[in-house]
Protein backbone atom coordinates (compact mmCIF):
# COMPACT_ATOMS: atom_id res chain seq x y z
CA UNK A 1 0.00 0.00 0.00
CA UNK A 2 1.37 3.42 -0.98
CA UNK A 3 1.40 6.53 1.13
CA UNK A 4 -1.52 8.83 0.36
CA UNK A 5 -1.01 11.48 3.01
CA UNK A 6 2.29 12.70 4.41
CA UNK A 7 2.90 15.68 6.66
CA UNK A 8 6.15 17.05 8.00
CA UNK A 9 5.95 19.41 10.98
CA UNK A 10 2.67 20.77 9.65
CA UNK A 11 1.35 23.51 11.91
CA UNK A 12 -1.17 26.30 11.99
CA UNK A 13 -1.67 29.19 14.35
CA UNK A 14 -4.55 31.68 14.31
CA UNK A 15 -4.44 35.31 15.38
CA UNK A 16 -7.65 36.49 16.95
CA UNK A 17 -8.85 39.90 18.12
CA UNK A 18 -9.62 40.01 21.83
CA UNK A 19 -12.19 42.64 22.65
CA UNK A 20 -12.93 43.67 26.20
CA UNK A 21 -16.56 44.28 27.13
CA UNK A 22 -18.33 47.58 26.53
CA UNK A 23 -18.81 50.56 24.25
CA UNK A 24 -15.62 52.36 25.32
CA UNK A 25 -13.58 49.26 24.46
CA UNK A 26 -15.24 49.17 21.02
CA UNK A 27 -14.15 52.77 20.41
CA UNK A 28 -10.62 52.05 21.65
CA UNK A 29 -10.56 49.12 19.24
CA UNK A 30 -10.42 51.59 16.33
CA UNK A 31 -6.78 52.37 17.08
CA UNK A 32 -5.67 49.90 19.69
CA UNK A 33 -6.48 46.24 19.25
CA UNK A 34 -5.15 43.37 21.26
CA UNK A 35 -4.52 40.17 19.36
CA UNK A 36 -3.90 36.72 20.73
CA UNK A 37 -2.11 34.03 18.78
CA UNK A 38 -3.34 30.49 19.34
CA UNK A 39 -1.82 27.27 18.16
CA UNK A 40 -4.56 25.22 16.53
CA UNK A 41 -2.16 22.57 15.28
CA UNK A 42 1.31 22.06 16.70
CA UNK A 43 4.00 20.75 14.30
CA UNK A 44 2.62 17.39 13.22
CA UNK A 45 4.30 14.64 11.27
CA UNK A 46 2.25 11.69 10.12
CA UNK A 47 1.80 9.27 7.26
CA UNK A 48 -1.37 7.56 6.11
CA UNK A 49 -1.46 4.63 3.74
CA UNK A 50 -3.89 4.08 0.93
CA UNK A 51 -7.20 2.51 1.91
CA UNK A 52 -6.89 3.21 5.64
CA UNK A 53 -9.79 4.56 7.65
CA UNK A 54 -8.48 6.95 10.27
CA UNK A 55 -10.58 7.96 13.25
CA UNK A 56 -9.49 11.43 14.38
CA UNK A 57 -10.67 12.09 17.92
CA UNK A 58 -10.22 15.02 20.26
CA UNK A 59 -12.06 17.54 22.39
CA UNK A 60 -13.63 20.64 20.85
CA UNK A 61 -10.85 22.95 19.71
CA UNK A 62 -8.21 20.23 19.88
CA UNK A 63 -7.21 20.74 16.24
CA UNK A 64 -9.10 18.01 14.37
CA UNK A 65 -10.90 20.27 11.93
CA UNK A 66 -7.79 22.42 11.44
CA UNK A 67 -5.90 19.30 10.35
CA UNK A 68 -8.70 18.39 7.93
CA UNK A 69 -8.84 21.93 6.57
CA UNK A 70 -5.09 21.86 5.94
CA UNK A 71 -5.15 18.45 4.27
CA UNK A 72 -8.08 19.39 2.06
CA UNK A 73 -6.44 22.67 1.01
CA UNK A 74 -8.98 25.01 2.57
CA UNK A 75 -6.32 26.86 4.53
CA UNK A 76 -2.59 27.44 4.31
CA UNK A 77 -0.25 26.20 7.05
CA UNK A 78 1.81 28.50 9.23
CA UNK A 79 4.76 26.16 8.77
CA UNK A 80 5.60 22.66 7.61
CA UNK A 81 4.76 20.61 4.56
CA UNK A 82 2.05 18.21 3.47
CA UNK A 83 1.45 16.00 0.45
CA UNK A 84 -1.95 14.48 -0.27
CA UNK A 85 -2.09 12.21 -3.33
CA UNK A 86 1.24 13.77 -4.30
CA UNK A 87 -0.08 17.35 -4.26
CA UNK A 88 0.38 20.27 -1.89
CA UNK A 89 -3.26 20.66 -0.83
CA UNK A 90 -3.33 24.44 -0.42
CA UNK A 91 -2.15 24.94 -4.00
CA UNK A 92 -5.64 23.63 -4.84
CA UNK A 93 -4.60 21.94 -8.07
CA UNK A 94 -7.72 20.86 -9.97
CA UNK A 95 -6.36 17.33 -10.43
CA UNK A 96 -6.04 17.04 -6.65
CA UNK A 97 -9.50 18.51 -6.01
CA UNK A 98 -11.04 16.01 -8.45
CA UNK A 99 -9.63 13.13 -6.42
CA UNK A 100 -10.62 14.19 -2.93
CA UNK A 101 -13.73 15.21 -1.09
CA UNK A 102 -14.47 16.82 2.24
CA UNK A 103 -17.77 16.61 4.05
CA UNK A 104 -18.26 19.21 6.73
CA UNK A 105 -21.11 17.98 8.89
CA UNK A 106 -21.81 21.42 10.33
CA UNK A 107 -21.86 23.19 6.98
CA UNK A 108 -24.07 22.87 3.92
CA UNK A 109 -22.02 22.35 0.79
CA UNK A 110 -24.90 21.76 -1.59
CA UNK A 111 -27.03 24.62 -2.84
CA UNK A 112 -29.66 25.65 -0.32
CA UNK A 113 -32.26 27.01 -2.73
CA UNK A 114 -32.42 24.24 -5.29
CA UNK A 115 -33.24 20.54 -5.26
CA UNK A 116 -30.50 17.97 -4.65
CA UNK A 117 -30.98 16.69 -8.21
CA UNK A 118 -30.11 20.15 -9.57
CA UNK A 119 -27.14 20.31 -7.20
CA UNK A 120 -25.88 16.91 -8.35
CA UNK A 121 -26.27 17.89 -12.02
CA UNK A 122 -24.15 20.97 -11.29
CA UNK A 123 -21.57 18.87 -9.46
CA UNK A 124 -21.43 16.47 -12.40
CA UNK A 125 -20.54 19.45 -14.62
CA UNK A 126 -17.95 20.73 -12.16
CA UNK A 127 -16.26 17.32 -11.95
CA UNK A 128 -16.62 16.66 -15.71
CA UNK A 129 -18.64 13.51 -15.10
CA UNK A 130 -20.67 11.81 -17.77
CA UNK A 131 -24.28 12.92 -17.14
CA UNK A 132 -25.78 9.46 -17.57
CA UNK A 133 -23.23 7.83 -15.30
CA UNK A 134 -23.66 10.60 -12.70
CA UNK A 135 -27.44 10.20 -12.71
CA UNK A 136 -27.10 6.46 -12.28
CA UNK A 137 -24.67 6.94 -9.41
CA UNK A 138 -27.00 9.40 -7.67
CA UNK A 139 -29.82 6.90 -7.97
CA UNK A 140 -27.69 4.06 -6.55
CA UNK A 141 -26.40 6.10 -3.63
CA UNK A 142 -29.87 7.47 -2.86
CA UNK A 143 -31.30 3.96 -2.82
CA UNK A 144 -28.58 2.78 -0.44
CA UNK A 145 -29.30 5.73 1.83
CA UNK A 146 -33.06 5.31 1.45
CA UNK A 147 -33.66 8.89 0.35
CA UNK A 148 -34.81 8.69 -3.29
CA UNK A 149 -38.11 10.36 -2.36
CA UNK A 150 -36.46 13.69 -1.41
CA UNK A 151 -34.18 14.15 -4.42
CA UNK A 152 -36.54 16.65 -6.06
CA UNK A 153 -37.30 18.68 -2.92
CA UNK A 154 -35.52 21.99 -2.25
CA UNK A 155 -32.60 21.34 0.11
CA UNK A 156 -33.83 23.98 2.56
CA UNK A 157 -37.04 22.01 3.09
CA UNK A 158 -35.31 18.78 4.11
CA UNK A 159 -34.72 17.52 7.64
CA UNK A 160 -31.20 17.49 9.05
CA UNK A 161 -30.84 13.76 8.47
CA UNK A 162 -32.07 14.00 4.88
CA UNK A 163 -29.76 16.94 4.20
CA UNK A 164 -26.80 14.99 5.54
CA UNK A 165 -27.63 12.08 3.25
CA UNK A 166 -27.72 14.51 0.31
CA UNK A 167 -24.36 15.97 1.37
CA UNK A 168 -22.91 12.47 1.48
CA UNK A 169 -24.15 11.72 -2.04
CA UNK A 170 -22.68 15.03 -3.21
CA UNK A 171 -19.31 14.25 -1.68
CA UNK A 172 -19.15 10.74 -3.16
CA UNK A 173 -20.51 11.49 -6.62
CA UNK A 174 -17.05 11.73 -8.20
CA UNK A 175 -15.76 8.66 -6.30
CA UNK A 176 -12.89 10.38 -4.47
CA UNK A 177 -9.67 8.56 -3.59
CA UNK A 178 -9.40 10.49 -0.33
CA UNK A 179 -12.40 11.36 1.78
CA UNK A 180 -12.38 13.74 4.74
CA UNK A 181 -15.48 13.33 6.90
CA UNK A 182 -15.87 15.95 9.60
CA UNK A 183 -18.70 14.98 11.96
CA UNK A 184 -20.91 13.27 9.36
CA UNK A 185 -23.46 12.16 11.96
CA UNK A 186 -23.57 15.26 14.15
CA UNK A 187 -27.02 16.15 15.45
CA UNK A 188 -28.70 13.13 13.87
CA UNK A 189 -31.04 10.74 15.64
CA UNK A 190 -29.93 7.21 16.43
CA UNK A 191 -31.63 5.68 13.38
CA UNK A 192 -30.08 8.17 10.96
CA UNK A 193 -26.67 7.78 12.62
CA UNK A 194 -26.87 4.04 12.24
CA UNK A 195 -28.01 4.24 8.57
CA UNK A 196 -25.16 6.57 7.67
CA UNK A 197 -22.63 4.52 9.62
CA UNK A 198 -23.69 1.33 7.84
CA UNK A 199 -23.69 3.09 4.48
CA UNK A 200 -20.17 4.46 5.02
CA UNK A 201 -18.88 1.06 6.14
CA UNK A 202 -20.32 -0.62 3.01
CA UNK A 203 -19.10 2.17 0.73
CA UNK A 204 -15.56 2.07 2.08
CA UNK A 205 -15.49 -1.71 1.79
CA UNK A 206 -16.60 -1.64 -1.85
CA UNK A 207 -14.70 1.43 -3.15
CA UNK A 208 -11.68 1.44 -0.81
CA UNK A 209 -10.97 5.19 -0.46
CA UNK A 210 -8.63 6.53 2.20
CA UNK A 211 -10.80 8.12 4.87
CA UNK A 212 -10.14 10.49 7.73
CA UNK A 213 -13.17 10.66 9.98
CA UNK A 214 -13.83 12.92 12.93
CA UNK A 215 -16.83 12.35 15.13
CA UNK A 216 -18.06 13.00 18.62
CA UNK A 217 -19.91 9.69 18.49
CA UNK A 218 -17.41 7.06 19.47
CA UNK A 219 -19.54 4.37 17.87
CA UNK A 220 -18.67 5.93 14.50
CA UNK A 221 -14.98 5.62 15.27
CA UNK A 222 -15.13 2.18 16.91
CA UNK A 223 -17.14 0.66 14.07
CA UNK A 224 -15.47 2.34 11.09
CA UNK A 225 -11.88 3.20 11.91
CA UNK A 226 -8.98 0.81 11.62
CA UNK A 227 -6.54 3.38 12.99
CA UNK A 228 -7.07 5.91 15.75
CA UNK A 229 -5.42 9.33 16.03
CA UNK A 230 -6.04 11.15 19.29
CA UNK A 231 -5.40 14.84 19.15
CA UNK A 232 -5.10 17.12 22.12
CA UNK A 233 -4.11 20.80 22.36
CA UNK A 234 -3.09 20.71 18.70
CA UNK A 235 -0.81 17.67 19.04
CA UNK A 236 -1.30 14.02 18.16
CA UNK A 237 -1.01 12.17 21.46
CA UNK A 238 -1.95 8.67 20.34
CA UNK A 239 -1.55 6.83 17.04
CA UNK A 240 -2.60 3.19 16.95
CA UNK A 241 -5.62 0.93 16.74
CA UNK A 242 -8.81 1.34 18.74
CA UNK A 243 -8.31 -2.00 20.51
CA UNK A 244 -4.71 -1.16 21.43
CA UNK A 245 -5.86 2.17 22.85
CA UNK A 246 -8.49 0.56 25.02
CA UNK A 247 -6.07 -2.07 26.25
CA UNK A 248 -3.35 0.50 27.03
CA UNK A 249 -5.68 2.91 28.78
CA UNK A 250 -6.01 2.74 32.52
CA UNK A 251 -9.01 0.46 32.60
CA UNK A 252 -11.89 1.61 34.65
CA UNK A 253 -15.05 -0.15 35.74
CA UNK A 254 -18.38 1.58 35.76
CA UNK A 255 -20.03 1.18 39.18
CA UNK A 256 -23.64 2.32 39.29
CA UNK A 257 -26.20 2.11 42.10
CA UNK A 258 -29.15 3.85 43.69
CA UNK A 259 -30.35 4.81 47.15
CA UNK A 260 -33.95 4.90 48.41
CA UNK A 261 -33.72 8.64 49.27
CA UNK A 262 -31.56 11.57 48.09
CA UNK A 263 -28.47 12.17 50.24
CA UNK A 264 -28.78 14.99 52.75
CA UNK A 265 -25.04 15.67 52.79
CA UNK A 266 -21.84 14.78 50.86
CA UNK A 267 -20.61 11.26 51.57
CA UNK A 268 -16.89 10.67 50.97
CA UNK A 269 -16.17 7.15 49.74
CA UNK A 270 -12.50 6.93 48.92
CA UNK A 271 -10.04 9.53 47.69
CA UNK A 272 -11.64 11.51 44.84
CA UNK A 273 -14.90 9.56 45.02
CA UNK A 274 -17.52 11.60 46.86
CA UNK A 275 -21.30 11.08 46.65
CA UNK A 276 -22.86 14.52 46.31
CA UNK A 277 -25.68 15.78 48.52
CA UNK A 278 -29.10 15.72 46.85
CA UNK A 279 -28.32 12.84 44.46
CA UNK A 280 -30.10 9.51 44.56
CA UNK A 281 -28.48 7.56 41.67
CA UNK A 282 -24.74 7.33 41.08
CA UNK A 283 -22.36 6.24 38.32
CA UNK A 284 -18.64 6.10 39.09
CA UNK A 285 -15.67 5.32 36.81
CA UNK A 286 -13.44 3.38 39.18
CA UNK A 287 -9.91 2.28 38.23
CA UNK A 288 -9.51 -1.48 38.57
CA UNK A 289 -7.06 -1.25 41.47
CA UNK A 290 -9.55 0.83 43.50
CA UNK A 291 -12.58 -1.31 42.70
CA UNK A 292 -12.50 -3.50 45.83
CA UNK A 293 -12.20 -0.69 48.44
CA UNK A 294 -14.82 1.46 46.63
CA UNK A 295 -17.23 -1.47 46.44
CA UNK A 296 -16.82 -2.22 50.13
CA UNK A 297 -17.66 1.41 50.94
CA UNK A 298 -20.70 1.35 48.63
CA UNK A 299 -22.10 -1.89 50.03
CA UNK A 300 -21.63 -0.47 53.53
CA UNK A 301 -24.24 2.18 52.69
CA UNK A 302 -27.76 1.35 53.82
CA UNK A 303 -30.32 -0.10 51.38
CA UNK A 304 -28.22 0.16 48.22
CA UNK A 305 -30.30 -0.78 45.14
CA UNK A 306 -29.54 -1.70 41.51
CA UNK A 307 -25.83 -2.16 42.10
CA UNK A 308 -24.11 -2.86 38.76
CA UNK A 309 -20.49 -3.22 37.72
CA UNK A 310 -19.74 -2.87 34.00
CA UNK A 311 -16.55 -3.09 31.96
CA UNK A 312 -15.62 0.35 30.57
CA UNK A 313 -16.15 0.54 26.79
CA UNK A 314 -14.31 2.57 24.13
CA UNK A 315 -16.57 5.56 24.63
CA UNK A 316 -15.93 5.57 28.39
CA UNK A 317 -12.19 5.38 27.86
CA UNK A 318 -12.24 8.22 25.34
CA UNK A 319 -14.48 10.31 27.58
CA UNK A 320 -12.08 9.85 30.48
CA UNK A 321 -9.19 10.76 28.21
CA UNK A 322 -10.91 13.91 26.94
CA UNK A 323 -11.93 14.98 30.42
CA UNK A 324 -8.32 14.79 31.50
CA UNK A 325 -7.16 16.91 28.59
CA UNK A 326 -7.41 20.65 29.00
CA UNK A 327 -9.67 22.37 26.51
CA UNK A 328 -7.36 25.39 26.36
CA UNK A 329 -5.29 25.16 23.19
CA UNK A 330 -2.34 27.16 24.38
CA UNK A 331 -1.55 29.91 26.81
CA UNK A 332 -1.53 32.34 23.90
CA UNK A 333 0.95 35.05 23.17
CA UNK A 334 -0.15 38.66 23.32
CA UNK A 335 0.44 40.66 20.19
CA UNK A 336 -0.12 44.31 19.53
CA UNK A 337 -1.69 45.39 16.27
CA UNK B 1 -28.59 31.25 -11.49
CA UNK B 2 -31.28 28.59 -11.14
CA UNK B 3 -31.61 29.58 -7.48
CA UNK B 4 -32.77 33.08 -8.45
CA UNK B 5 -35.56 31.65 -10.57
CA UNK B 6 -36.82 29.56 -7.64
CA UNK B 7 -38.33 32.67 -6.10
CA UNK B 8 -40.77 34.03 -8.68
CA UNK B 9 -41.94 37.16 -6.87
CA UNK B 10 -38.41 38.32 -6.15
CA UNK B 11 -37.36 37.65 -9.72
CA UNK B 12 -40.33 39.53 -11.20
CA UNK B 13 -39.76 42.49 -8.88
CA UNK B 14 -36.07 42.65 -9.74
CA UNK B 15 -36.50 42.20 -13.48
CA UNK B 16 -39.57 44.33 -14.13
CA UNK B 17 -40.97 46.32 -11.21
CA UNK B 18 -37.73 47.89 -9.97
CA UNK B 19 -36.56 49.16 -13.39
CA UNK B 20 -40.09 50.32 -14.15
CA UNK B 21 -40.15 52.40 -10.96
CA UNK B 22 -36.69 53.79 -11.68
CA UNK B 23 -37.84 54.81 -15.16
CA UNK B 24 -40.91 56.50 -13.69
CA UNK B 25 -38.77 58.52 -11.27
CA UNK B 26 -36.29 59.58 -13.97
CA UNK B 27 -39.04 60.50 -16.43
CA UNK B 28 -40.83 62.57 -13.80
CA UNK B 29 -37.59 64.39 -13.01
CA UNK B 30 -36.88 65.34 -16.64
CA UNK B 31 -40.50 66.32 -17.30
CA UNK B 32 -40.30 68.63 -14.26
CA UNK B 33 -36.98 70.11 -15.41
CA UNK B 34 -38.32 70.88 -18.89
CA UNK B 35 -41.58 72.27 -17.49
CA UNK B 36 -39.62 75.02 -15.76
CA UNK B 37 -36.80 75.41 -18.30
CA UNK B 38 -36.50 78.66 -20.24
CA UNK B 39 -35.47 76.89 -23.44
CA UNK B 40 -36.77 73.92 -25.46
CA UNK B 41 -33.31 72.34 -25.39
CA UNK B 42 -30.73 71.57 -22.71
CA UNK B 43 -27.18 70.99 -23.85
CA UNK B 44 -28.42 70.96 -27.42
CA UNK B 45 -30.98 68.15 -26.93
CA UNK B 46 -34.78 68.37 -26.77
CA UNK B 47 -37.07 67.00 -24.10
CA UNK B 48 -37.72 63.82 -26.10
CA UNK B 49 -34.02 62.98 -26.11
CA UNK B 50 -33.89 63.32 -22.34
CA UNK B 51 -37.00 61.22 -21.86
CA UNK B 52 -35.54 58.54 -24.11
CA UNK B 53 -32.25 58.78 -22.20
CA UNK B 54 -34.06 58.50 -18.86
CA UNK B 55 -36.10 55.55 -20.03
CA UNK B 56 -33.14 53.57 -21.38
CA UNK B 57 -30.91 54.55 -18.45
CA UNK B 58 -33.31 53.01 -15.98
CA UNK B 59 -33.12 49.65 -17.70
CA UNK B 60 -29.49 49.63 -18.80
CA UNK B 61 -28.43 50.83 -15.33
CA UNK B 62 -30.29 47.90 -13.77
CA UNK B 63 -28.51 45.46 -16.03
CA UNK B 64 -25.01 46.80 -15.42
CA UNK B 65 -25.36 47.23 -11.64
CA UNK B 66 -24.22 44.25 -9.64
CA UNK B 67 -24.76 44.54 -5.93
CA UNK B 68 -26.64 41.26 -5.44
CA UNK B 69 -23.86 38.93 -6.53
CA UNK B 70 -21.21 41.04 -4.82
CA UNK B 71 -23.15 40.76 -1.54
CA UNK B 72 -23.42 37.02 -2.07
CA UNK B 73 -19.72 36.63 -2.75
CA UNK B 74 -18.87 38.58 0.40
CA UNK B 75 -21.42 36.55 2.34
CA UNK B 76 -19.75 33.32 1.18
CA UNK B 77 -16.51 34.44 2.84
CA UNK B 78 -18.18 35.91 5.93
CA UNK B 79 -20.20 32.79 6.64
CA UNK B 80 -17.60 30.26 5.48
CA UNK B 81 -19.94 28.78 2.89
CA UNK B 82 -17.11 29.43 0.43
CA UNK B 83 -15.49 26.28 1.88
CA UNK B 84 -17.87 24.20 -0.22
CA UNK B 85 -16.62 25.96 -3.36
CA UNK B 86 -12.92 26.08 -2.57
CA UNK B 87 -12.71 22.30 -2.28
CA UNK B 88 -14.18 21.77 -5.74
CA UNK B 89 -12.21 21.83 -9.01
CA UNK B 90 -13.62 25.16 -10.13
CA UNK B 91 -12.82 28.84 -10.20
CA UNK B 92 -14.73 31.09 -7.80
CA UNK B 93 -14.43 33.94 -10.31
CA UNK B 94 -15.89 31.90 -13.17
CA UNK B 95 -18.54 30.33 -10.97
CA UNK B 96 -19.98 33.71 -10.04
CA UNK B 97 -19.39 35.22 -13.49
CA UNK B 98 -21.49 32.48 -15.06
CA UNK B 99 -24.23 33.06 -12.48
CA UNK B 100 -24.14 36.82 -13.08
CA UNK B 101 -24.24 36.45 -16.86
CA UNK B 102 -27.00 33.87 -16.78
CA UNK B 103 -29.18 35.94 -14.50
CA UNK B 104 -28.52 39.17 -16.39
CA UNK B 105 -29.33 37.49 -19.71
CA UNK B 106 -32.74 36.39 -18.50
CA UNK B 107 -33.62 39.61 -16.65
CA UNK B 108 -32.42 41.71 -19.60
CA UNK B 109 -34.71 39.95 -22.07
CA UNK B 110 -37.65 40.59 -19.80
CA UNK B 111 -36.81 44.10 -18.69
CA UNK B 112 -35.90 45.39 -22.15
CA UNK B 113 -39.41 44.71 -23.36
CA UNK B 114 -40.65 47.65 -21.30
CA UNK B 115 -38.54 50.46 -22.88
CA UNK B 116 -39.04 48.91 -26.32
CA UNK B 117 -42.77 49.17 -25.79
CA UNK B 118 -42.73 52.66 -24.26
CA UNK B 119 -40.58 54.25 -26.99
CA UNK B 120 -43.10 53.04 -29.55
CA UNK B 121 -46.03 54.40 -27.55
CA UNK B 122 -44.45 57.83 -26.82
CA UNK B 123 -42.48 58.05 -30.08
CA UNK B 124 -39.18 58.70 -28.32
CA UNK B 125 -35.92 58.82 -30.29
CA UNK B 126 -34.26 55.40 -30.43
CA UNK B 127 -32.18 53.77 -33.15
CA UNK B 128 -33.27 50.16 -32.93
CA UNK B 129 -30.51 48.92 -35.25
CA UNK B 130 -27.94 50.08 -32.68
CA UNK B 131 -29.34 47.99 -29.85
CA UNK B 132 -27.37 44.76 -30.59
CA UNK B 133 -23.98 46.55 -30.50
CA UNK B 134 -24.98 48.43 -27.36
CA UNK B 135 -25.95 45.12 -25.72
CA UNK B 136 -22.59 43.69 -26.71
CA UNK B 137 -20.85 46.60 -24.97
CA UNK B 138 -23.05 46.10 -21.91
CA UNK B 139 -22.17 42.38 -21.82
CA UNK B 140 -18.47 43.21 -22.04
CA UNK B 141 -18.89 45.78 -19.28
CA UNK B 142 -20.48 43.11 -17.06
CA UNK B 143 -17.17 41.22 -17.10
CA UNK B 144 -15.53 44.39 -15.79
CA UNK B 145 -18.26 44.80 -13.17
CA UNK B 146 -17.60 41.28 -12.00
CA UNK B 147 -13.84 41.88 -11.92
CA UNK B 148 -14.42 44.87 -9.63
CA UNK B 149 -16.70 42.76 -7.46
CA UNK B 150 -13.98 40.12 -7.27
CA UNK B 151 -11.48 42.70 -5.98
CA UNK B 152 -13.91 43.90 -3.30
CA UNK B 153 -14.78 40.30 -2.41
CA UNK B 154 -11.07 39.55 -1.91
CA UNK B 155 -11.05 42.20 0.82
CA UNK B 156 -13.56 40.01 2.64
CA UNK B 157 -10.72 37.66 3.60
CA UNK B 158 -9.17 40.46 5.66
CA UNK B 159 -12.22 42.39 6.88
CA UNK B 160 -15.65 41.17 7.97
CA UNK B 161 -18.95 42.78 7.05
CA UNK B 162 -17.74 45.18 4.37
CA UNK B 163 -21.03 45.40 2.49
CA UNK B 164 -20.88 49.19 2.85
CA UNK B 165 -17.98 49.22 0.35
CA UNK B 166 -20.33 47.77 -2.27
CA UNK B 167 -22.89 50.46 -1.52
CA UNK B 168 -20.25 53.22 -1.69
CA UNK B 169 -18.86 51.83 -4.96
CA UNK B 170 -22.31 51.72 -6.53
CA UNK B 171 -22.98 55.32 -5.47
CA UNK B 172 -19.73 56.36 -7.14
CA UNK B 173 -20.64 54.45 -10.29
CA UNK B 174 -24.07 56.09 -10.28
CA UNK B 175 -22.33 59.37 -11.00
CA UNK B 176 -19.40 58.08 -13.10
CA UNK B 177 -21.59 55.97 -15.36
CA UNK B 178 -23.92 58.79 -16.34
CA UNK B 179 -26.92 57.20 -14.69
CA UNK B 180 -27.55 60.30 -12.59
CA UNK B 181 -27.17 62.81 -15.43
CA UNK B 182 -25.98 62.44 -19.03
CA UNK B 183 -22.21 62.90 -19.07
CA UNK B 184 -22.42 65.27 -22.05
CA UNK B 185 -23.97 67.85 -19.73
CA UNK B 186 -20.78 68.04 -17.66
CA UNK B 187 -18.30 70.84 -18.41
CA UNK B 188 -15.03 70.15 -20.14
CA UNK B 189 -12.52 68.68 -19.20
CA UNK B 190 -14.52 66.56 -16.69
CA UNK B 191 -16.72 65.24 -19.47
CA UNK B 192 -13.69 64.00 -21.46
CA UNK B 193 -12.08 62.50 -18.36
CA UNK B 194 -15.21 60.59 -17.41
CA UNK B 195 -15.70 59.38 -20.97
CA UNK B 196 -12.18 57.96 -20.94
CA UNK B 197 -12.96 55.89 -17.86
CA UNK B 198 -14.53 52.47 -18.47
CA UNK B 199 -17.41 53.22 -16.08
CA UNK B 200 -19.12 55.46 -18.67
CA UNK B 201 -19.76 52.26 -20.65
CA UNK B 202 -22.14 51.12 -17.92
CA UNK B 203 -24.87 53.59 -18.90
CA UNK B 204 -23.89 56.73 -20.77
CA UNK B 205 -22.10 55.22 -23.76
CA UNK B 206 -24.67 52.52 -24.66
CA UNK B 207 -27.67 54.77 -23.93
CA UNK B 208 -26.23 57.76 -25.80
CA UNK B 209 -25.48 55.42 -28.72
CA UNK B 210 -29.01 53.91 -28.73
CA UNK B 211 -30.74 57.27 -28.41
CA UNK B 212 -28.59 58.96 -31.05
CA UNK B 213 -26.74 61.37 -28.74
CA UNK B 214 -23.40 59.83 -29.76
CA UNK B 215 -21.92 57.95 -32.68
CA UNK B 216 -20.04 54.68 -33.08
CA UNK B 217 -16.66 56.27 -32.26
CA UNK B 218 -17.81 56.57 -28.64
CA UNK B 219 -18.85 52.92 -28.68
CA UNK B 220 -15.39 51.88 -29.89
CA UNK B 221 -13.83 54.05 -27.17
CA UNK B 222 -16.06 52.21 -24.70
CA UNK B 223 -14.73 48.81 -25.77
CA UNK B 224 -11.15 50.07 -25.50
CA UNK B 225 -11.58 51.62 -22.06
CA UNK B 226 -13.29 48.46 -20.73
CA UNK B 227 -10.32 46.42 -21.97
CA UNK B 228 -7.93 48.65 -20.00
CA UNK B 229 -10.19 48.37 -16.97
CA UNK B 230 -10.29 44.60 -17.27
CA UNK B 231 -6.50 44.43 -17.42
CA UNK B 232 -6.20 46.60 -14.32
CA UNK B 233 -8.87 44.96 -12.17
CA UNK B 234 -7.98 41.49 -13.49
CA UNK B 235 -4.37 41.71 -12.32
CA UNK B 236 -5.38 43.40 -9.05
CA UNK B 237 -8.03 40.75 -8.38
CA UNK B 238 -5.66 37.88 -9.16
CA UNK B 239 -3.11 38.98 -6.57
CA UNK B 240 -5.64 40.08 -3.97
CA UNK B 241 -7.44 36.73 -4.19
CA UNK B 242 -4.20 34.79 -3.73
CA UNK B 243 -3.26 37.01 -0.80
CA UNK B 244 -6.72 36.57 0.68
CA UNK B 245 -6.61 32.79 0.44
CA UNK B 246 -3.34 32.76 2.37
CA UNK B 247 -5.09 34.64 5.17
CA UNK B 248 -8.31 32.65 5.08
CA UNK B 249 -9.10 30.68 8.23
CA UNK B 250 -11.82 28.38 6.88
CA UNK B 251 -14.57 30.12 8.83
CA UNK B 252 -17.26 28.06 10.46
CA UNK B 253 -16.06 24.59 9.55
Amino acid sequence: MGLVIQTQNLSRTFKTYEKPEGFAASLRGFWNRKYVEKTALAPTTLTIESGQIIGLVGANGAGKTTLLKLLSGLIHPTSGEAQVLGYKPWERNNQFLRRMSILLGQKNQLWWDISPLDSFALLAEIYDLDRTIAKKRVQELAELLDCVHVLKTQLRRLSLGERMKMEIIGSLLHEPDVLFLDEPTIGLDIVAQSTIRKFLADYVKSKGPTVILTSHYMDDIAKLADRLLLISKGSIVYDGTVSQFVSQAELAQKVSFGLPDPLTHDVPLLGEFVLGAGAQTFSLQVPTHQLAPVLSKVTALENVTDLKIEEADFEDVIRTFLEKESRVLSTGRDLKS
Amino acid sequence: MISNLEYRLNFFTDAVIQPFLTALIELTLWIAIFATASSDTIGGFTKDFYLAYALWTAFVGRITASWMYEFRMLEEIDSGSINGLLVRPMSFFEYYLSQLMGYKAITSILSLLVPLLLIQVFKLPTELSRIPMALLLITYYLVLVHSMSFVITSLGFHFNRIYSITTAKNLGLWLLSGELIPLDLLPSPYREWLLMLPFSSAVYVPVAYITGRAGSELLVQGFVSITWGLAFFGVLGFFMWRWGLRKYVGTGA
